[in-house]
């Protein structure tokens, strides 16, 4: 079967389920017909093909495209699945990554003119992982340079910035630049992006994507080059709350390459994923206390509404507060990831600064300087942010608390695009180490994605997703997709 | 210029020859300044513990924290 093109969809397209062109299926959507026959694999990836070359010189989402790997991935998953072989929900799904994943055979640059030629000889567990149960890698995506930096864009790395598909003077947030564009604009079904202070949640709060970091050490991040060691956390973008629970079903769990990977159990995420948010404890951060005066009253006022909607399905909403100003988190996050990050790329930076980009040179630069007990005091902070906070979290079943402060900014006003990446409460949970969920609560009058995060207990993703598939299936956010 | 809260053009030149540092672009070395001023101020603002008890999370998982298998 294929879906019913749509040459010129109008601006902020919406589709009916047959008027659906291929690239825009949801992973489920498209896991069904290929389960039950109805749609190929082969046919599939050469849809997304032909979307990316449709559309990516304007849209920059990709560094590298695996054309050729991708069909013969395609062919072979067509004949296992004719043999009766289906492996289950991501057989056949074209997905990409963030190009700081390794993947055996396949150049790695992360975004750097560093390693522009850095081929590497493993594959990190996720893109393995993912490959195991079927799905097919369509490439590297473009990402912040080694997916870090000082916050800003200075348009002076290797490769040009992936632009925003609802809107292309705007960027798409950082550092999984391209995860989120290529989501939102269909040039690729999921794609797996990194997060240190919120690169997962920022690309899917600008792009209008579900993005989920879930606990540190639910997803493994062995054979990712690293930014930050203790802050670093993995994780899908999906277009869907439950697209994000088929790619967590495959790439949760203990991973003995990873120094940080929990062994603890990972239950059926979709088992629950329908059972609404009736009887649930919802603790409402409204309140963000010092800072919080930033938040667009868009992305408030999409927060209230979130409040009213879970509560008329019978979710208990409590209003609660951080128990720390968002500039302890900050700050925490700051320091941290100033010295581990320089530690990592000590040797690039004292003898070859000179090829980095002004964003990562910057942040090699405040690492360069800091001092260790400057560091230490940080990462003590932190304990007494992690307990306090875990306090509130087992207070509720789950917090709804603002991600990204701001709608994505745009290119030409070059000093909103800091403080886009710095006015969030992402880091709070990179702190603490909580699954965290960006969800899209709707546009602005401009038609910019809004967003708010759905915050859960350690190691309860199972409780995220579901909050999160209450709200999105009692709006209409999905029906409406970016027109390029 | 520098006084005792900021950092000097000479000073940071000297610090990055004491610590390896190659290759800067000459034009940087103005902003290394500023930004060791940055961190400075940082790194001093960060609330010190009030026991020694409280020990840095450099180990950091949280499944051992709560006895999780």
């Amino acid at each position: 079967m294929k879906a019913k093109r749509m040459n010129k969809p109008s601006p902020n397209a919406e589709f009916t389920a047959a008027e659906k062109p291929l690239h825009f299926l949801s992973v489920a959507e498209a896991s069904r017909l290929i389960g039950g026959g109805q749609l190929s694999p082969v046919t599939l990836v050469e849809a997304f093909l032909a979307r990316i070359e449709a559309v990516d010189a304007t849209l920059k989402s990709y560094i590298t495209v695996t054309a050729e790997r991708a069909r013969a991935a395609a062919s072979a998953a067509e004949a296992e699945i004719k043999a009766g072989r289906w492996k289950g929900p991501l057989h056949g799904i074209p997905f990409a990554v963030k190009d700081n994943y390794y993947v055996a055979g396949i150049r790695t640059t992360g975004g750097s003119r560093l390693m522009l030629d850095h081929v590497s000889s493993t594959t990190s567990t996720a893109v393995a992982r993912l490959e195991a149960a079927g799905a097919i890698l369509l490439g590297k995506l473009n990402t912040w340079e080694y997916g870090t930096g000082n916050g800003g864009v200075y348009h002076d790395l290797p490769f040009e910035v992936a632009c925003n598909p609802w809107d292309l003077a705007r960027f798409t947030g950082g550092s999984s630049t391209g995860a989120g564009a290529s989501v939102a604009a269909g040039t690729a079904m999921f794609a797996l992006g990194s997060d240190t202070g919120g690169s997962i949640r920022l690309p899917a709060a600008a792009c209008g994507l579900q993005g989920f970091k879930a606990s540190f050490g639910r997803v493994s991040r062995a054979h990712c080059l690293p930014n930050c060691w203790t802050l670093d956390h993995t994780g899908p973008l999906t277009w869907t709350v439950e697209d994000n629970a088929i790619v967590m079903q495959a790439i949760a769990g203990y991973d003995a390459d990873d120094p940080s990977s929990a062994d603890v159990a990972v239950p059926d995420y979709r088992k629950s994923l329908h059972a609404g948010a009736k009887g649930l404890v919802i603790g409402y951060v409204r309140d963000l206390g010092p800072g919080g005066e930033a938040l667009d009253a868009a992305n408030a006022a999409a927060m209230d509404e979130a409040v009213r909607i879970l509560e008329a399905q019978g979710a208990i909403i409590r209003e609660v507060r951080l128990p720390a100003p968002l500039a302890d988190y900050r700050t925490v996050t700051k320091v941290i990831n100033w010295g581990e990050s320089y530690s990592i790329h000590e040797t690039d930076f004292l003898e070859r600064s000179a090829l980095m980009g002004q964003a990562l040179r910057e942040k090699m630069m405040s690492g360069f300087t800091l001092r260790a007990a400057d560091y230490l005091a940080a990462t003590r902070l932190r304990r007494t942010l992690v307990d306090a906070t875990d306090a509130l979290v087992r207070s509720c079943d789950a917090l709804l608390i603002a991600g990204a402060f701001h709608v994505a900014p745009r290119f030409d006003e070059p000093d909103t695009i800091i403080p886009f990446t710095a006015d969030t409460a992402t880091t709070v949970f990179n702190v603490t180490g909580h699954p965290a969920m960006s969800v899209c609560t709707g546009y602005d009058s401009g038609g910019v994605p809004l967003n708010a995060q759905i915050v859960g207990r350690f190691f309860d993703e199972e409780t995220v997703l579901r909050v999160a598939q209450a709200y999105e299936s009692a709006t209409p956010w999905r029906d409406r997709r970016p027109s390029l | 210029m520098s006084d005792s809260k900021t950092t000097g053009l000479d000073e940071i030149r000297l610090y990055a020859e004491r610590h390896g540092l190659k290759g800067l672009p000459e034009a940087q070395f103005a902003r290394l300044a500023e930004l060791a001023t940055t961190v400075r101020e940082a790194g001093l603002a960060i609330p010190r513990m009030p026991s020694e008890e409280i020990e840095p999370a450099h180990l950091f998982t949280v499944a051992p924290i709560r006895g999780l298998k």
